[in-house]
Order: structure tokens, then C-alpha cells, then sequence
């Protein structure tokens, strides 16, 4: 197989475009497939701070890396999770590929906050993976909207997109999908949110790694078993062989012809917004999502000390913690 | 012998004959989609052929939370 642009041995093979590229044609391939994204849907201007979180994983690696060499201005933010034998590696990625690549680097440990993702776990009844992902969403919001960052970027690729539409649809959440998308604009104290990578498969970003030398984490979370997110993709790699380009079309023409359908129901399901009375973040309920969660996680400890008649020490304010 | 390594699930298998990728890949059960094949440092695509002696990685490419 040959590249089609200049006809040496082809490296990556993309059916869905009926193409294939060696290296050096592939990495101009990437590069414009994230500049497409970014001028198609006014992700962001050239002057913006742009905060990516990077969670050492090869989808975020690739795309702090590709913004930077498109001269964006990036900031690294790294969310420690403190779970056993999968954050500490992660963390330890990011670290070195930050300072190797000279990316400033922002990192925050919700166990700080009163929110260790193993107690969470323990503590609560929904699954981990929701739980987690709303604690990730809040910090990341706080820190991109509190520190003066003008967007926050992250890595969701289009197999990403294409599972969470399919998620979205075969729920009809009309709410989800009025705002599906690679841009989500700012509202309130909700800060404008991007995926640069939407146009480009999770193949191609681990390639692209390659093709860079990019250290990236590949082990599994520990606690993401049985995620649902994982069967959609499965179910899609399918359809996808079967029918190269079935992903792109799902994507896009819901983007182009679906999403205007349900625009109009887009955070209606939800109620009005208003300020968290303990962080102030912006929430449907007096209580939001992530301050129930770590009043629930005190209860338990509180619970569980009482039974042993031992006492816990005080708890560090959220906000305290984060400054 | 053709020696394949599998990440990131960390086994290796041995094959007797294997002409191309995509013989590997349909022996291991995956899709061209779902793995970066490695020869010596190069990506390699479904069409091309492997001979006896050679090391390959296949590293699987799916996000798993």
C-alpha cells in the first residue's frame, strides 16, 4: 500500500477515507484534520489560553502535543485521582512529558478536596465511572473558569463522540443531545469546553503518538469494567468494518442535520441554574453534584468512626484545599 | 517462527506461517482498527507481509476507561 500523497510505503491505512499515508504525510493528515475541527467549529482563536487536561492516556497526549506545535497557547491540567496502581503512573507520565516538552503543568488531587475516588467508590451506590466523571467535570470546570483560562480542551476523539451520541439516542435524551458536540460555548460560570479531536478515530491518535514518540499510559482503569461506553464502541468497530465511514457520517451529519432538532430542549430538562451554597459552583440544586457527594462520603465516615469509637479528624474546606 | 508480542495485555504467541498483517490480525482476532502492528520501529499496514523471524507488536488502541 502507498501513500497517496507521495507514494512511499504507506504506514497508516484509513478506510474511511479510502486513503492511506506514511509518517510524514500522515502527521500533515492529523494536523489539519485538528485545524479543520477548530476553524469549523470556532473552537477557539489563536491568542486564547487554552487549558487541556491531560490525563497521560494517548488521546490527550496527542492533542496538547499537536495545539502546541499549531503554536496554541497550552496549559496542562492533570487531575489525580488517587486510585491504587493506575493515577500514580499516570500522574508520573504527565509529569515527565510536561517538563520534557516544557508545557506548564497544573495538577489537582480531588483526596485533597475530601473526594480520594477509592472512598467515593466505597461509599456511594451509582457506578464509579459517573461519579468519577462528575468530579473531573467540576474541577476542570473550576480551575478553567477561577484561574482565567479562555476554553478547556479536551480529548474525546470521534470514536468518543460517536459512543456518547449512540448512548444519547438510544435514550432519545433530548437534553444531551441539544448539546452534543465539539463545542460546548460558556454560560455563566460554566467555561467554553472543545474537542479538537472529533474528526479523528482512536486509531489515528495512537498512531500519531507513535509516529512521535509520545510515552502514553495504556493500562485500564481498574475500576472501568463493564462501562458501557466500551460495548457501544465494540458495537461500532462492527459497523465501522463492515461499512468504513459510518462513524464520520453518524457524527457529523448529526452535528450538520440531527443536532439543530433538538437545540431547542438543550438544558431544559435540567432547570435553572444557581449557585452552590457550599462552592459555588453552578448547580440545579441549593447542593451541587460533587458537595452532596462529599457530604455523603463524611457521612460514611463518620458512621464508620462512631462504631469504632474513634474520632475523624476535621476535613480540609474544599476551597482551602484548592488554592 | 514469527514471535508476537500483544499489548497491553502482555502475552506472546508464536506462529509457524503467517504471510501478511492482516492473516495476523484475523489469527488474533482483531480488527485493523483496533491495533497498531510494529515491526522494528514502523507501522506496518494489513497488506504487508511478515517473514519467518520476525518480531511484532500488536498494540491494541481502544481506550478502556
Amino acid at each position: 500500500m502507498k501513500c497517496r500523497v507521495c507514494k512511499q510505503t504507506a504506514a497508516v491505512a484509513l478506510p474511511s477515507h479510502h486513503t492511506a499515508f506514511c509518517p510524514e504525510c500522515f502527521s500533515a493528515y492529523f494536523a489539519r484534520q485538528v485545524e479543520r475541527a477548530v476553524h469549523n467549529h470556532g473552537l477557539f482563536e489563536p491568542e486564547e489560553k487554552i487549558l487541556v487536561a491531560v490525563s497521560g492516556g494517548k488521546d490527550s497526549m496527542a492533542l496538547i502535543h499537536q495545539l502546541a506545535a499549531q503554536g496554541y497557547n497550552v496549559t496542562a491540567l492533570h487531575l489525580d485521582l488517587g486510585i491504587p496502581n493506575s493515577s500514580g503512573p499516570a500522574r508520573a507520565i504527565v509529569t515527565a512529558f510536561c517538563a520534557e516538552r516544557g508545557f506548564p503543568l497544573r495538577v489537582v488531587d480531588p483526596e485533597e478536596m475530601g473526594l480520594a475516588i477509592p472512598e467515593v467508590k466505597a461509599a456511594v451506590k451509582r457506578p464509579i465511572c459517573s461519579v468519577c466523571g462528575k468530579i473531573k467535570r467540576h474541577y476542570m470546570n473550576k480551575i478553567t473558569y477561577e484561574e482565567g483560562y479562555d476554553v478547556l480542551a479536551t480529548g474525546h476523539n470521534l470514536d468518543d463522540e460517536v459512543a456518547r451520541l449512540f448512548a444519547n439516542t438510544l435514550r432519545w435524551d433530548r437534553d444531551f443531545l441539544g448539546t452534543q458536540g465539539p463545542l460546548m460555548p460558556a454560560q455563566g460560570k460554566f467555561a467554553r469546553k472543545v474537542k479538537p479531536l472529533c474528526r479523528l478515530s482512536e486509531f489515528e491518535t495512537a498512531a500519531y503518538c507513535f509516529m512521535q514518540g509520545l510515552h502514553h499510559g495504556t493500562a485500564a482503569c481498574p475500576y472501568s469494567h463493564g462501562a458501557s461506553f466500551t460495548g457501544h464502541k465494540k458495537l461500532w468497530e462492527d459497523l465501522e468494518e463492515r461499512s468504513p465511514g459510518s462513524k464520520t457520517a453518524f457524527y457529523e451529519r448529526f452535528l450538520t442535520q440531527g443536532k439543530t432538532a433538538f437545540a431547542p430542549h438543550a438544558h431544559q430538562d435540567r432547570g435553572p441554574l444557581q449557585d452552590c451554597r457550599v462552592c459555588g459552583a453552578p448547580s440545579n440544586l441549593e447542593t451541587c453534584g460533587v458537595c452532596r457527594i462529599r457530604e455523603q462520603l463524611l457521612a460514611v465516615k463518620e458512621t464508620t468512626a462512631a462504631r469504632s469509637g474513634t474520632k475523624r479528624p476535621p476535613e480540609t474546606s474544599p476551597e482551602a484545599a484548592i488554592s | 517462527m514469527i514471535t508476537v508480542h500483544l499489548e497491553p495485555e502482555g502475552k506472546t504467541l508464536s506462529f509457524d506461517t503467517l504471510n501478511t498483517v492482516l492473516q495476523l490480525l484475523h489469527k488474533i482476532g482483531k480488527r485493523q482498527s483496533q491495533a497498531l502492528v510494529i515491526r522494528n520501529g514502523e507501522l506496518l499496514t494489513q497488506d504487508r507481509t511478515l517473514r519467518h523471524g520476525d518480531e511484532i507488536v500488536v498494540r491494541g488502541v481502544t481506550s478502556r476507561g
